[in-house]
């Protein structure tokens, strides 16, 4: 039904534009016509020929009458002649033709040549006959002139109605051009109205694309709550019932066990809290990092001995320290994250290698570790919130650490990558800018 | 160029036909400012100039006719004219002011014969001022059309 209106509407578009150009070649052609018909001819001038033959033959009765000399009848005599061969020729002839005026004439000429004054005829014929010549040219005279006004009056009635049929073409077009504009206009508005539309509809869609990756995030977050908080928990309770079994009081080293047990998942849940405490003021935009100059080196170091990892963990510090331009409680909080994780996914005794390098413009830290590595698929969802390796869900972690390892590194201008080890293991690459010592 | 030679040499012959007492007969009289005061051009001073031919329409006769005769700006030359205007007198005393800038912008020619037969007095010479109508659109137009002086008998320059 809708793409039989859009085609209706195309065709009657295409109609009025047809009629409007057509209308407009019409005028055109007619503006042109009377153009060509405004010319005035000398033809039109008949009654000034006319009178001129008659004037002619009066002057010739005149000479005759007054004994002139006889050059000068000769010339007033070549002069009628030629008013009268004028007469003769064509466009002057039709013209009299026409009006029914050129019956005789010629035989006026014909009469006039026989007498011919330099062959010797006779001047009183002549006189006699000029004379009768110009009382019938006196006759006619008039008619000359009525029909000359006539010609005239019909060639205006001709340019009138052209001058008309222009008109009425041309308020046609106007007309056909209205309404071709009005249609135009409709058609702009209703496409800006579907490009509102669509972009209305964009933004729904982004809003809801926008609002599954919420959802997401909650179901993520739901399941570690589940996880990674249930099992300290079960984990006190556990160690709490065992003290509080009814019957014989616990040994001293059970409590001590015990107490030992639920301190370390109290300190889970802190380290979750921290996360979470701080992935929210990162959200949030309320973290501000204080850039200044630092030892890459020394940040590393102090990292690795407040985690008491120096039995696996190996500093490989170059022949120059690397500095950056860094904050070192954000960085240290990023390198504490990436050695907890090599220390956790790596098996137990295995090396861990942290080496400060600078490259040009940054300051990096590998961290590398010989665990399995990970896929590229666990690789590319590393940094999403609250995705955990499908093969560590049941080690603590909060699905955090590194989202919030990037957002810090981005924070102070660098980044952090993650590429796999040859020879199995991983690598987390910290780049910071450094101060390039020139 | 060779169109050219053919043209001199009818205009010879048609000298040498002309009889001696026509040859002196004066067809053209200039005054006003011209060499003298007045110049008076007979037909062998006309031959004694490059003549020229045009097809052209008129508006008293039908078709195209040929035309031949002399440049209007070679003869005012010949005569030493010096003006911006040049009324032309016919025989039966019609009179009309034609710019001299027509001479020059158009190769304007006073016309001594029409489809090679000479003019007469009885038909509309012996001169008949003649512009190329059919070569510029502009001519064809009322204001050009009555300078088309036939039986020109003078030429008066100021």
């Amino acid at each position: 039904m809708n793409r039989l209106g859009a085609r209706w509407r195309y065709s009657g578009l295409g109609a009025l534009i047809v009629v409007c150009l057509g209308l407009l070649v019409i005028a055109a052609s007619n503006i042109i016509r009377i153009e060509r018909q405004m010319q005035i001819s000398v033809t039109q001038n008949m009654t000034w020929i006319f009178g001129q033959t008659q004037i002619e033959a009066l002057s010739l009765s005149a000479a005759l009458s007054n004994d002139a000399n006889s050059d000068v009848v000769l010339l007033r005599y070549d002069l009628l002649v030629s008013r009268l061969n004028l007469l003769r020729d064509g466009p002057q002839w039709r013209f009299l033709s026409e009006a029914g005026l050129a019956e005789g004439l010629m035989g006026w000429r014909d009469g006039l040549l026989r007498l011919d004054p330099a062959e010797g005829g006779d001047p009183a014929a002549l006189k006699a006959h000029v004379s009768a010549l110009s009382m019938a040219l006196r006759q006619k005279a008039s008619q000359v002139m009525s029909r000359e006004w006539q010609v005239r009056s019909e060639r205006l009635d001709q340019l009138s109605k052209l001058h008309l049929l222009a008109l009425a073409a041309i308020i046609g077009a106007l007309i056909s051009g209205a309404a071709l504009a009005v249609l135009l206009v409709d058609r702009e508005r209703r496409l800006m109205q579907a490009r509102l539309d669509r972009l209305r509809a964009e933004r729904l869609q982004r809003d809801l694309t926008h609002e599954r990756a919420a959802s997401e995030g909650y179901r993520r977050f739901a399941d570690l709550i589940a996880h990674q908080v249930r099992t300290p928990l079960a984990v006190i309770d556990s160690a709490m019932h065992r003290l509080t079994r009814s019957g014989k009081p616990p040994a001293p080293e059970v409590i001590r066990t015990k107490a030992d047990v639920s301190r370390q998942a109290v300190a889970r849940l802190v380290r979750l809290t921290d996360t979470a405490l701080m992935m929210a003021r990162v959200d949030r935009g309320a973290v501000a990092p204080e850039l200044a100059c630092h030892d890459l080196d020394r940040i590393a170091a102090t990292v690795i001995e407040d985690l008491h990892a120096g039995n696996r963990v190996t500093l490989r510090t170059g022949n120059h320290p690397v500095t950056a331009i860094c904050d070192p409680v954000l960085t240290s909080e990023i390198l504490s994250n990436l050695l907890s994780n090599a220390l956790l996914y790596s098996p137990r005794h295995s090396e861990i290698d942290v080496r400060p390098l600078q490259n040009g413009e940054l300051a990096i830290c590998d961290v590398c570790d010989q665990g399995a590595g990970m896929t590229p698929e666990e690789m590319a969802a590393a940094f999403e919130n609250f995705v955990r390796g499908a093969r560590h869900r049941d080690l603590p972690g909060s699905g955090l650490g590194l989202p919030l390892a990037r957002h810090l590194a981005r924070l102070q201008g660098g980044d952090l990558m993650l590429k796999p080890l040859e020879g199995g293991g991983l690598t987390a690459r910290l780049s910071l800018p450094a101060k390039v010592v020139t | 160029m060779i169109a050219l030679k053919r043209l001199l040499f009818g205009s010879v012959l048609i000298a040498l036909g002309a009889s001696g007492a026509v040859a002196q007969e004066v067809l053209l009289t200039l005054t006003g400012d011209v060499a003298g005061g007045e110049v008076k051009l007979t037909r062998a001073d006309l031959d004694a100039l490059e003549w020229h031919e045009i097809a052209t329409s008129t508006t008293v006769t039908d078709g195209q006719p040929v035309f031949r005769g002399v440049l209007m700006r070679d003869i005012l030359d010949r005569a030493e004219a010096n003006g911006d205007t040049v009324m032309a007198r016919a025989l039966n005393d019609y009179v009309i002011d034609i710019p001299m800038d027509d001479f020059h912008e158009f190769d304007v020619i006073a016309a001594l014969y029409m489809d090679g037969i000479a003019l007469t007095p009885r038909d509309k010479g012996p001169v008949w001022i003649v512009y190329p109508r059919d070569d510029h659109g502009v001519l064809a137009d009322i204001r050009y059309d009555m300078r088309w002086v036939w039986q020109l008998s003078a030429l008066h320059v100021q």
